[in-house]
Order: structure tokens, then C-alpha cells, then sequence
């Protein structure tokens, strides 16, 4: 998985590729730990990421949690895999998808 | 390392270079001073030699032509006191002059008139201070007389007069010659030409001054200047020391000589002086920078073969251990240091790993009884009520090497109502087979009081996120049967959806909208559906280690293979514990050997009511 991100201001832009399972799930964690200080919108881009495991989701729900107090999370470009894998764990519901 | 190492040696190395340098330099620089000063005494002396030579030449050729010259005129006097007549003879002198070899002769008489000559008959000897001077002789019969020589007219030839008090009668003989020998020799005592004969190394020269003036030198243009024109005082020069002056333009090592009146100055050109200086230098330089060079290249060489490449072959052996291949052996054996180094690297690494070996095996251990507890935590009695025909029931866990968090439960809340859970904790590992407990317990006791699914699960959400610092969560399904009427409830937190056959008809993903998974969020609220089973209608529950399960091409196993699957015509009418072992065994045969990654968790749940036992 790559991760790759662009910081404006206190909006974060993250884009990831590949597969954010088990393995990759911890790179996204302590990125994401590092660099959400002062930052209060939050954007992934998923148009590249082909696959997400329950590790992955964990990650997803800090950062939404983390999100919901210092500012807004969305994520773009979710595919329809993804888009069933958030539709059967109920994250559509916590998860704003655009 | 290696750079560093050669980065100090290059340092040192130049700094010896620089230190020889500049300690030939200096040597090399005196050498070359004092031996100029010696070449300019010795040039000094010859100078003074020569000055004192030549006053020793001039002294016996003047004696000797004195007494050439006396004797010449005695001579004279005889032949005059022998025969008078003579005197009156004309052309007499002229031929005396020819037979004595002299210039003029004259004779004088007692009133000190010339009365014989070739060329002044008649002169009065006291008109003229030069010839007066002869005149204190007459009457004195043992006077004789020679005078100074002197120049002479119009080209200042030296010229020199004798005389002899006359033996016949009261007067002078006297006689007048160009005392060639004599001058050549006065010519040569001359100090003003001794600086012509002196050239000191190539450009070097002496000057000869007098009150301060040069009176002699090589370079006429110096002539008659003051020595104080260039800076230089007459203290400085009876110093007798060496001094540096610029003449022309030209600096000098100058060193003066005092030979009074005179002072001999001997002065080189500094350039000339630092001549071989430089040629020493220039080869030194040369040959330093080949000598230091080899050395450089050959402490290097050595260090490198005998340190840095052992250094460097350990260090790409410790980093392959740190990255942790405590296969990795050290294995230099240049010399006993690194032997030693080497084997005790190799025996650390090893012990190392048997410490690591014993804890894993440790680990492993606790692990297996940690699955074995956790594992005997689940019903695995089949039939598990025997005595109830109204369903059938069967689940199986095939654990993943590592710990997961996968779990199903189905216990009796009272004689007409069976629970059933179907749950996945995230994450793996201890931490997970610890919250799957927490989660099961949990679960369990909230069903066994009687609350609905939708409030058991709303309740444990709420629990679960109590505490939850690791953040895991849970992903649940819960049903409950009411077996007398087949009215099944449930509730979906985040879980695969079951497969449901209906009706003895295909089956198909049961009809939910799933809730928010539980421990995400301790807000959510759960949402329960209700549908009636009739005798037959089969639940097909699992876990995502059936769906994500992989072959070793990395496809999954996916959804619509495991629907098509249960729907093919061999397997769909399979009893719940023959459906589970079928669709273990396709997924074996789709995995081909491909290590499995999750648990993989199957429960399946067949309604018989009372019409079919």
C-alpha cells in the first residue's frame, strides 16, 4: 500500500493505493497519529485502494472518532468492493462518503 | 568508516609533508645564507690578497727601478768625470739617451741651469717646483735623488726623473724616462680597477668605497655615488655584519670589509643566492610527494585489508541480524582480533537465538492454551440438544495459525427460545481472543435476561465501548428462534450477512440493513427484523475467513462463489453439518494450499418445526 499525502493549511489530503489490510493498516495508524495535529478537515481519497480488512476499518473508526472532535472527515472515491464492505459493517452509517 | 579513516590518514600525511617542507625550507635557507656569506668572505680576502699583492709588486719594482735608474746615472756621472769633452760635443745626449734607454738626460751645472740636452739646454732648474726639488742637491757630493713618478702631459703618462750629483765638478746628472714596468704596476695596485677582476657567483660583485663613495666597480654607473644614496650608513658598514640593500633595483646580501681607508663590500644578488635553495626545494617537493604518496596509498591499502574491510564485513553482518536473520554468521578471520570479535558475535547471535527460540516456543505454548480455553468456551457437542427435533443445528471453527477473534455461540434462553451468535472480533492475537471473550460473555448474559436482540446488542455495544483503549471492535450477528412458531429475530451488527434458504427454494443474502458493528461507536442503536421460518428454511451464518479466503494467486474466495456454491445442486439440500464440511472442503481445494489467514467460522441453522422430524 502507498500513502500519499498533502497537507493545506489544517485540511489534510490522504490518498491510498493498494490494499489497507492487517500488514498496512499500522503505516496508515502512525500516519495518521502524526499528522492530524491542527488539523480540522480531513479528506481520504480511496479511488485507488482495492482492498480493506477489518484492520483497516479499525483504523477508519479512530480517525473518524478522532475527527468527530476537531473536525470533519470524508472520504472520496470509494469503489463498489469498498462501498459493500461499508455497507455490511454499518460504517455507512458513521462515515461521510462522497 | 573507510572514508573517514582515509579523510585523518590524508590529513596526517599532508601535515608531515607540509612540516618536512617547511623544515627543508628553513634548513635549506640558512645553508643558503651562510654559504653566501662564505662565498663573500672568500671573494674579500682574495680581494684584500690581491690589494696587498699588488702593493708588495709595485714596492720591488720600484726599488728596482730605482736602482736601475741610479745606476744609470752614475753611469752618466763616470763617463762625464772620465772625459769632460763630451759635454761640448752636440748630439752627445741624444745618443746617451739612446745608449741608457732613457727619455731625456740633462746635466746640470752649480747655477742649476741645464747645460747639456737634447731638449732643454738652458733651462733654469728653479722655474719649476718639480725640477727645483733637485736643486737641494748640488754641493752635496752624495746626493742622489728619485723623484715620485708622475704623469705627465698632455695623455698624463707616467713619467719619472733621477739624478746624481755630477763626479767632475759641482751640478747634477740627471735623467728622464717613462718607467713603464712601474706604471703597469701602479696601473694594476689600483684599487680602482681591483673591483673589474671580481665577480662574485654569477651577478655577485665587489664594491669598493672610500668615505663613503664608490671608487671601484664592476658597473661603472656606480662609480663616485654615495653608498648612503641606497640606504646604507657608514655604521652599517663598519658593522662588519651582513645586510640585506637594494642597488638598482636589485636586492643584495651584502657583507662589508673593512681595509682602510677602504671598505670591500661583496654583494650577490638574493635571487642568485636562493637559487639552489629552490632547486633543493622544487626536488625535495617533488620527491616528498612520490615518497609521501606511496605511503599514503600503502598505510591505506594495509588498514583497509587489515580493519576496515574486517569492520565493514562484520557490520553487514550484524545489520542482516538486526533485521533479524540470526542465521547470519561473522565470519572474519583476518586476524586473531576479529577472530575473537567474530566468534564472540556468533556465539552472543546464537545464544540469542536459542533465548529467542525458548520464548517463542514459550509463547506458542501459552497461545495454544490460550485457542484451547477459548476454543472449549464454545459448544462443540453436536448434537448439542439432543432432544429438541424441531432443528438441527451445527457449527464448526478451523482456527488460523494465529489467534483470531472468530466465535459462535447458540444456547437455549428457555424451552421455546434458541439463540445463535455469529461474531468476528478485529484484529488478532491475544488481545482479540481476550475481547472475544469479554464479547461472548457478555452477549450471552444479556440474551440469558430475557432483553430483545436489538437491546442486547444496543446493551453490549454500550459495555464494550466502555474501556475499549485498544479500539477493537466486534462485528455480530444474533438471532433468536421461537421454536413453537418459527418467528426468527435478529439483529446485525456489521456482520456477513447469512444466506438464507427459504422455502426449499435457492439461497439468497437475508434481507437486512446492517447496524453499526459493535464497540465502534457506544451511541448506536440497533435495529431488530422479524421473519417467520418455516420447516425446511435453512441459515447459512459465517464469518469473512470463508469470503476473504485466498488462493495463492491472492483472488478471494468471495460472496457469489460461496452463493453459488451452496445453490449447486449436490449441496443444497445438505443437512447443516454436511453443508459446513463440504464448504470447508471447497474452500481447501480453492485455497490449494495457500496458508489460511483468518479463522473461518460456520454456523448453520435448519428450522424442522413440528412437521418434519
Amino acid at each position: 500500500m502507498e500513502i500519499h499525502e498533502m497537507k493545506e493549511g489544517n485540511k489534510l489530503s490522504i490518498t491510498l493505493s493498494g490494499r489497507l489490510d492487517t500488514i498496512t493498516a499500522p503505516d496508515l495508524e502512525n500516519k495518521l497519529n502524526s499528522s492530524l495535529d491542527n488539523i480540522n478537515e480531513l479528506i481520504f481519497d480511496f479511488s485507488a485502494l482495492s482492498y480493506l480488512s477489518s484492520a483497516g476499518l479499525r483504523v477508519l473508526l479512530s480517525a473518524q472518532k478522532r475527527m468527530n472532535r476537531q473536525g470533519s472527515l470524508v472520504i472520496h472515491g470509494v469503489n463498489e468492493t469498498i462501498m459493500e464492505i461499508f455497507e455490511a459493517t454499518g460504517f455507512t452509517d458513521i462515515l461521510k462518503i462522497e | 568508516m573507510r572514508k573517514t579513516f582515509q579523510k585523518w590518514l590524508l590529513l596526517f600525511v599532508a601535515g608531515a609533508f607540509f612540516l618536512t617542507l617547511c623544515l627543508s625550507f628553513y634548513l635549506q635557507t640558512r645553508e643558503a645564507n651562510s654559504n653566501s656569506i662564505d662565498l663573500i668572505d672568500l671573494k674579500l680576502d682574495d680581494a684584500v690578497k690581491q690589494i696587498k699583492l699588488n702593493t708588495r709588486n709595485v714596492e720591488a719594482i720600484r726599488i728596482m727601478t730605482e736602482s736601475e735608474a741610479l745606476a744609470k746615472a752614475r753611469a752618466l756621472a763616470e763617463i762625464i768625470l772620465n772625459n769632460p769633452d763630451v759635454l761640448k760635443e752636440k748630439g752627445w745626449p741624444g745618443r746617451m739617451e739612446k745608449i741608457l734607454d732613457v727619455d731625456e738626460v740633462h746635466i746640470i751645472n752649480k747655477d742649476g741651469i741645464i747645460v747639456a740636452s737634447s731638449s732643454a739646454t738652458g733651462y733654469d732648474m728653479r722655474s719649476n717646483a718639480q725640477s727645483k726639488e733637485f736643486l737641494a742637491g748640488l754641493g752635496n757630493p752624495d746626493f742622489e735623488y728619485v723623484q715620485e713618478a708622475q704623469p705627465r702631459g698632455m695623455d698624463q703618462e707616467i713619467f719619472q726623473y733621477t739624478g746624481v750629483s755630477r763626479l767632475d765638478e759641482t751640478g747634477i746628472v740627471q735623467i728622464g724616462y717613462y718607467p713603464t714596468r712601474l706604471a703597469n704596476a701602479m696601473s694594476l695596485a689600483d684599487i680602482e680597477n681591483l673591483a673589474d677582476g671580481f665577480r662574485i657567483g654569477n651577478h655577485g660583485s665587489i664594491l669598493i668605497t672610500k668615505s663613503g663613495i664608490i671608487v671601484s666597480s664592476i658597473d661603472e654607473k656606480l662609480l663616485g655615488l654615495r653608498m648612503d644614496s641606497f640606504g646604507i650608513q657608514s655604521g652599517t658598514l663598519n658593522k662588519k655584519e651582513p645586510f640585506y640593500a637594494t642597488i638598482e633595483g636589485v636586492k643584495y646580501l651584502c657583507k662589508p670589509k673593512i681595509f682602510s681607508p677602504y671598505v670591500l663590500i661583496g654583494i650577490l644578488p638574493v635571487d642568485e643566492m636562493y637559487v639552489s635553495r629552490n632547486e633543493m626545494i622544487r626536488s625535495i617537493v617533488f620527491s616528498n610527494t612520490i615518497l609521501f604518496g606511496i605511503v599514503f596509498l600503502l598505510v591505506s591499502f594495509l588498514v583497509d585489508r587489515v580493519v576496515i574491510s574486517g569492520i565493514f564485513h562484520v557490520n553487514r553482518s550484524l545489520e542482516k541480524i538486526t533485521e533479524g536473520n540470526l542465521d547470519e554468521r561473522v565470519d572474519v578471520r583476518s586476524n586473531p582480533e576479529f577472530v575473537s570479535l567474530s566468534d564472540g558475535i556468533n556465539s552472543t547471535v546464537s545464544a540469542l537465538k536459542d533465548a529467542i527460540a525458548e520464548a517463542a516456543a514459550r509463547i506458542d505454548k501459552e497461545l495454544e492454551f490460550a485457542r484451547e480455553i477459548q476454543l472449549s468456551s464454545l459448544p462443540t457437542l453436536f448434537p448439542p440438544f439432543p432432544d429438541r427435533t424441531e432443528f438441527d443445528i451445527f457449527a464448526a471453527i478451523f482456527t488460523a495459525k494465529e489467534v483470531g477473534g472468530d466465535f459462535y455461540d447458540f444456547f437455549m434462553i428457555d424451552e421455546d427460545h434458541l439463540t445463535i451468535v455469529i461474531a468476528d472480533v478485529s484484529g488478532k492475537g491475544i488481545p482479540a481472543a481476550l475481547f472475544m471473550m469479554t464479547s461472548k460473555t457478555m452477549i450471552q448474559n444479556l440474551a440469558e435476561s430475557g432483553r430483545s436482540p436489538a437491546e442486547i446488542f444496543t446493551d453490549a455495544n454500550r459495555h464494550l465501548c466502555e474501556n475499549n483503549e485498544a479500539e477493537m471492535f466486534v462485528t455480530a450477528f444474533l438471532g433468536i428462534l421461537e421454536i413453537s412458531t418459527g418467528k426468527f429475530t435478529y439483529v446485525n451488527a456489521g456482520h456477513n450477512k447469512p444466506l438464507f434458504r427459504q422455502s426449499l427454494k435457492a439461497y439468497d443474502w437475508i434481507q437486512t440493513k446492517p447496524g453499526f458493528i459493535l464497540a465502534g461507536l457506544d451511541t448506536t442503536q440497533y435495529k431488530q427484523t422479524e421473519i417467520i421460518l418455516h420447516p425446511g428454511d435453512q441459515l447459512f451464518f459465517y464469518t469473512d475467513g470463508i469470503t476473504e479466503a485466498m488462493n495463492q494467486s491472492g483472488a478471494l474466495f468471495g460472496n457469489d462463489h460461496l452463493k453459488d456454491f451452496l445453490n449447486s445442486p449436490e449441496v443444497i439440500n445438505y443437512n447443516p453439518a454436511d453443508l459446513i464440511h463440504v464448504v470447508k472442503e471447497e474452500i481447501d481445494i480453492f485455497a490449494n494450499d495457500a496458508p489460511q489467514a483468518d479463522d473461518i467460522t460456520m454456523l448453520a441453522l435448519q428450522y424442522k418445526g413440528h412437521g418434519i422430524s
